[in-house]
């Protein structure tokens, strides 16, 4: 099954998981999911490949990055009618403190999602959510026609973007 | 400060990138250094593919290179010299999608340094410079007690420099 197909399927802990297995590179990261109610969270297990500061140690920044990239696409992916793989238009990462070598967490919230465009903050910690190891925001393009038709639910609001 | 003679820089380029697992796991490696400007190279593997159907790189691959490159861009700035600057902030944007297949190369350059702040930017492209496949900006923290040079002499790698 192509990663087109499976992301079409309801997203829950297993589904995510399946996803995260089609991705060579998000697998390669070792990236997890869990969902809890209604929330997921997305886990970066602790792994000596992706230091960055051998000296602290620490992870490398780009791969907290990298994780929070793929955190929001995938957070995006199950919050849509009609899934559909976006298209990463911009990044944005604030580093708040140094990622030491233990699991990281990140949860995404869609600030907005229009008809092409999805906007996706993410937060980033590791031993409390209230110390955050970095905070990002991502734009995505929605690019099939598919989820466009099925976004235009209300005409009275503006979809903007 | 002396200004470092390309050779010079191009040693600290080649130790750094691989002292850091991360960036030595990845293959990152020197391509070019021009003046106060540095070029480095991404070997493609299909671990870094971050859209199966498509074979094309996954961004966060590109974040880790932008976040190195332009990280390590301090080394060539003749205002800077030896020492290593933690990102503060980065900010990417896609431009294009790099080709199935194909190293990326990614060049930066410190354009403005304060007492406290490196600026910087820089670009990715895979087959022509004048094609960026993404850009770069960010800011680095100058911290002088980060010397390069003694962190290296403390480390096997450090007694080839």
């Amino acid at each position: 099954m192509t990663l087109s197909q499976i992301i079409r399927q309801q997203p829950n802990a297993t589904t995510l998981q399946r996803w995260l297995k089609k991705v060579p590179y998000a697998a390669y990261l070792g990236i997890k999911a869990e969902v809890n109610d209604n929330d997921i969270r997305f886990i970066l297990p602790e792994d000596g490949k992706l230091i960055g500061n051998p000296t602290l140690p620490a992870i490398h920044g780009g791969v907290v990055g990298a994780f929070m990239e793929q955190a929001a696409a995938f957070h995006l992916i199950a919050k849509m009618d009609k899934p559909v793989l976006p298209t990463i238009i911009n990044f944005s990462l604030d580093y708040l403190r140094p990622a030491r070598l233990c699991d990281t967490y990140a949860q995404c919230t869609l600030t907005r999602q229009g008809r092409y465009i999805g906007n996706v903050s993410v937060i980033a910690w590791q031993e409390q959510y209230e110390e955050p190891t970095a905070i990002a925001r991502a734009h995505f393009l929605i690019r099939e026609r598919e989820t466009i038709s099925c976004t235009i639910e209300s005409p009275d609001v503006p979809q903007g973007q | 400060m002396s200004t470092l003679s390309a050779s010079a820089k191009a040693k600290l380029i080649t130790g750094i990138s691989g002292f850091i697992p991360h960036t030595h796991l990845q293959g990152i490696c020197l391509e070019e250094i021009n003046g106060e400007e540095l070029t480095l190279r991404l070997p493609f593997r299909n671990e870094l593919v971050g859209n199966p159907e498509t074979g094309t790189i996954h961004g966060g691959a590109l974040t880790v290179l932008l976040d190195h490159t332009l990280g390590v861009a301090s080394l060539c700035c003749d205002q800077l010299g030896t020492t290593i600057t933690p990102t503060l902030d980065l900010r990417i944007d896609h431009l294009g999608v790099a080709p199935a297949g194909k190293d990326i190369f990614a060049v930066g350059r410190v354009y403005h340094v304060t007492r406290r702040i490196v600026f910087s930017d820089g670009f990715a492209y895979c087959e022509s410079r004048d094609k960026p496949i993404a850009k770069a900006t960010g800011t680095w923290v100058f911290m002088p007690e980060l010397d390069i040079s003694q962190i290296l002499t403390s480390t096997d790698l450090g007694t080839q420099l």
